[in-house]
């Protein structure tokens, strides 16, 4: 009973952090004396610490006294798996959450401190905690991580198989959280200026700043996820438009359009309420994301957890857009610019285009999301919503996202004129026609590879033109190194991070090669031009798990596909793939099936194969590596864009 | 023009309340829903076509006499992924005792469904349907969707998305008897 009361005591002092933090910003607004905000942060922040660390003293010690480590640990979990188990169950996700959420609040306090008698960052602050406050109550009530288990455990039942299997489960939710919780900060701050009414001073770009920190998590935690699946889940896929997938690629759309239509915030003073009802839509997809991912109403292969919280986080999301459209009817009329944009081909026509693309994307995607659930209420049946919808859409927003990074970051503001726009792109142009032909030479000729080489080329170039301006200028000011806090830097290294990204995507996706082998031990075939050997059979056995590995090599790199069955749990059998893996192409290799009797393999058995023969599925992917790579340029891009300077401030550094 | 950012703002609030009000009042997902379609009681539209992963073509004519389960799948889709081991273990269970399952799959590349198949491991057999002929047929819009066929060649059930085990189990043997 220790561990309970331990723990529930540190939730309670993390409560009381937030709702002191509440009323303390409530009173400073109201009698405008000083706050002690950032105390109550620490005090909150305090509080979920040592929950945390009591939860996972009781994972890494294997003490079953705590439902929640009975059910998600077992006496033979490795200490990694013990402290991701934290995250591998809902309630211990909770406290992941409000973590990082502790951490962000106090983040931004401690950041404005000197502006803390501003009543923007009270607000905000305000919103902070409440926001905190919300998801620590859920721990107390709902779904409290320290229930106390009376029964006797003696061995746990273990983290579901999928979540020991790979090292990322220690790094991709923490990321997708951070992204999560990081637009809590945008929102609170929309909230804050829609209160106070000040939407043109600097707030709207420092609302930017905490925008591209969470928006580099979650790209980069989607990514992640992405690789994970590939590794563990499919058959060389990587995305299937799963509702848990769309959960977190849906803020992530709604972000990057913020992000973009901010800056024409910055330069003209345009957009001050779409930017504002971004930010607020941003976190509530969040929110809405996390009832998709929690409530168990869709059907998703990534879900390792429903619950009952469904009624009340769609209660939350309920009450964020209330507040949010509430306010914004209130308040904006008030607050519109009073101009609009000159042309429609000028920097900010570009950048409306932009938006349209990922707003008009993100309700694409999310009412593929909805639907089945619609088409049930209506017709009484079950319909599925898969990759061809949102495929179809998605290849061309594309392409004309691709389009529009190759022209957007060299048209002027206000209005652009066509031939200093043309000199600006004939060298990237020459050389994206020169990539085609390169490319028609040597017989690449679906249609969907050479447009997208081609609007890479010309879209890299334009990222790489305004790097080499950033550059110049800040070689000449005699301090090359300012460049990498100058306004565009950021933002074209991510650019180019897309840029490699989409080449990985669409040559992956084009020229996959799937085929299915089957060899005896110690021959092999060529697949797509790849040798691959068989060599035999190698059984591993641990605490942990048992399983059948295969000694299989690709161009001479030893791979181990296995079939491997994880103790716990009633014995899952998952199968391991393995990868083979460089800068060209990937293959990836799955042991699909065992001929003869394979009473002891745990995979499937083909009787009419001869003993001791193996069928392999083999997958050359081209550039898939790509993908990964992309993913990481992003999150450097992101990273510098937390230190952008605004444009205007060269001189004053 | 000017229009006012709160009647969009409140029609945005009102679209979305009704969504969350709409959400909140569903249920998790169970499993596949028995339906009235228009086939049931009637003789069961062919099924034949080109095996997936290569073979003798397949024909559920062949198999007359038997309870015929005929699943309608698809790689890309998400229940499909839930169903595919239970059907394997249901397919595995009763292949001495007269019930056949087939698979259709449609809407997909067949070198994805090929791997889909190998990756989950299906212990039945698919026939491959391009350009959805047998899809439209069954009349079936969306995967997964599931036909049990009596051993004289009539539609005595439809069940639309992810079965289980079980809810084949009963459905069957509601036929034999």
């Amino acid at each position: 009973m220790t561990l309970t009361w331990l723990g529930r005591v540190a939730l309670y002092i993390c409560f009381v952090g937030s709702i002191g933090g509440v009323i303390e910003q409530i009173v400073a607004l109201r009698h405008r004396r000083a706050s002690r905000a950032l105390w109550w942060a620490g005090l909150s922040l305090a509080g979920i610490v040592a929950a945390i660390a009591v939860m996972e003293f009781a994972l890494v010690t294997h003490n079953f006294s705590l439902a929640y480590v009975a059910e998600n640990n077992a006496t033979f979990t490795p200490l990694l798996y013990s402290i991701t188990g934290m995250w591998s169950a809902l309630e211990g996700s909770l406290m992941l959450w409000v973590l990082l959420q502790s951490l962000v609040t106090l983040g931004v306090l401690f950041y404005y401190r000197r502006d803390a008698a501003d009543a923007v960052v009270r607000w905000a602050g305000l919103i902070l905690f409440s926001i905190g406050g919300f998801f620590t109550l859920i721990m107390m009530g709902p779904a409290d991580p320290f229930i106390h288990n009376a029964a006797l455990v003696h061995q746990g039942a273990g983290p579901n198989a999928l979540l020991q299997d790979n090292p990322l489960v220690a790094i991709h939710p923490p990321l997708l959280y951070l992204g999560f919780v990081g637009f809590s900060v945008p929102f609170a701050f929309a909230i804050a200026m829609l209160i106070t009414g000040r939407v043109q001073d600097r707030w709207p770009l420092e609302q930017r700043r905490w925008t591209v920190l969470a928006w580099g998590s979650l790209s980069l935690g989607i990514v992640l996820g992405a690789w994970w699946s590939y590794q563990v889940l499919g058959w060389g896929g990587f995305w299937g438009w799963d509702p848990v997938e769309n959960a977190a690629l849906l803020p992530w759309l709604t972000a990057t359009a913020y992000i973009h239509s901010v800056i024409v915030q910055d330069r003209r003073g345009l957009f001050r309420v779409w930017n504002l009802s971004l930010a607020v839509a941003t976190f509530a997809l969040t929110i809405l994301g996390t009832f998709f991912t929690r409530s168990g109403v869709l059907v998703s292969v990534h879900a390792f957890s429903s619950s009952t919280l469904g009624p009340i986080l769609i209660g939350f999301f309920f009450v964020i857009v209330v507040v949010g459209a509430g306010l914004l009817a209130w308040r904006g009329d008030r607050l519109r610019a009073r101009v609009g944009v000159d042309h429609p081909l000028s920097r900010e026509g570009l950048f409306v285009a932009n938006n349209i693309l990922f707003v008009g994307f993100a309700i694409v995607v999310l009412l593929g999301t909805v639907f089945p659930l619609l088409y049930q209420a209506i017709n009484g049946t079950q319909v599925t919503v898969g990759t061809p919808y949102f495929a179809s859409v998605a290849a061309p927003v594309a392409v004309v996202l691709l389009l529009l990074m190759a022209i957007a970051p060299l048209v002027s503001w206000r209005s652009a004129d066509a031939k200093v726009l043309w000199e600006r792109t004939r060298v990237s142009a020459w050389a994206g026609v020169v990539a085609v032909v390169l490319l028609l030479i040597f017989g690449v000729r679906r249609p969907a590879e050479v447009v997208a080489v081609f609007l890479s080329v010309l879209a890299a170039g334009a990222a790489l033109r305004t790097l080499r301006g950033a550059l110049v200028a800040a070689i000449r000011r005699g301090a090359w190194r300012s460049v990498l806090r100058a306004p565009a830097t950021g933002g074209m290294i991510v650019h180019l991070g897309v840029v490699i990204l989409a080449l990985g995507i669409v040559t992956s996706t084009t020229y996959v090669r799937r085929a299915e082998v089957t060899l005896a031990s110690g021959q092999s075939t060529v697949v797509d031009g790849q040798l691959v050997r068989f060599m035999g059979f190698h059984a591993v056995s641990d605490a942990l798990r048992s399983a059948t590995q295969l000694k299989v090599s690709v161009d001479g790199h030893e791979l181990r596909p296995a079939v491997t069955t994880y103790h716990g749990r009633g014995g899952t059998t998952v199968g391991t793939p393995a990868i083979d893996s460089n800068l060209a192409r990937d293959v990836y290799v799955t042991f699909d099936a065992v001929g003869g009797n394979g009473s002891t393999s745990g995979a499937q058995v083909q009787n009419n194969l001869p003993a001791g023969s193996v069928v392999l599925g083999v997958t050359v992917e081209p550039l898939l590596a790509w993908l990964w790579l992309g993913g990481l340029t992003i999150g450097l891009g992101s990273a510098l864009s937390f230190f952008r300077r605004r444009y205007g401030d060269e001189a004053s550094k | 023009m000017k229009r006012s950012v709160m009647v969009s703002a409140l029609t945005a609030m009102v679209v979305v309340v009704a969504l969350s009000l709409f959400l909140a009042t569903r249920h998790p997902v169970g499993g596949a829903t028995n339906t009235q379609s228009p086939l049931l009681g009637k003789m069961a539209p062919v099924v034949s076509g080109a095996r997936l992963g290569g073979g003798s073509p397949l024909n559920i004519k062949d198999d007359r006499g038997k309870v015929i389960v005929v699943n309608f799948w698809a790689s890309w889709c998400g229940p499909c992924v839930t169903e595919a081991p239970n059907l394997s273990t249901f397919a595995w269970q009763e292949r001495n005792r007269g019930v056949v399952v087939v698979g259709v799959v449609f809407d997909d590349t067949v070198s994805a469904a090929q791997a889909f198949a190998a990756h989950y491991g299906s212990l039945y057999p698919s026939v491959i349907d391009p350009g959805g002929v047998i899809t439209n047929r069954y009349g079936v819009t969306s995967p997964p969707t599931t036909f049990i066929i009596n051993a004289k060649g009539v539609v005595v059930a439809t069940l639309i998305g992810p079965v289980s085990t079980r809810q084949l189990e009963v459905a069957v043997a509601k036929v034999k008897a």
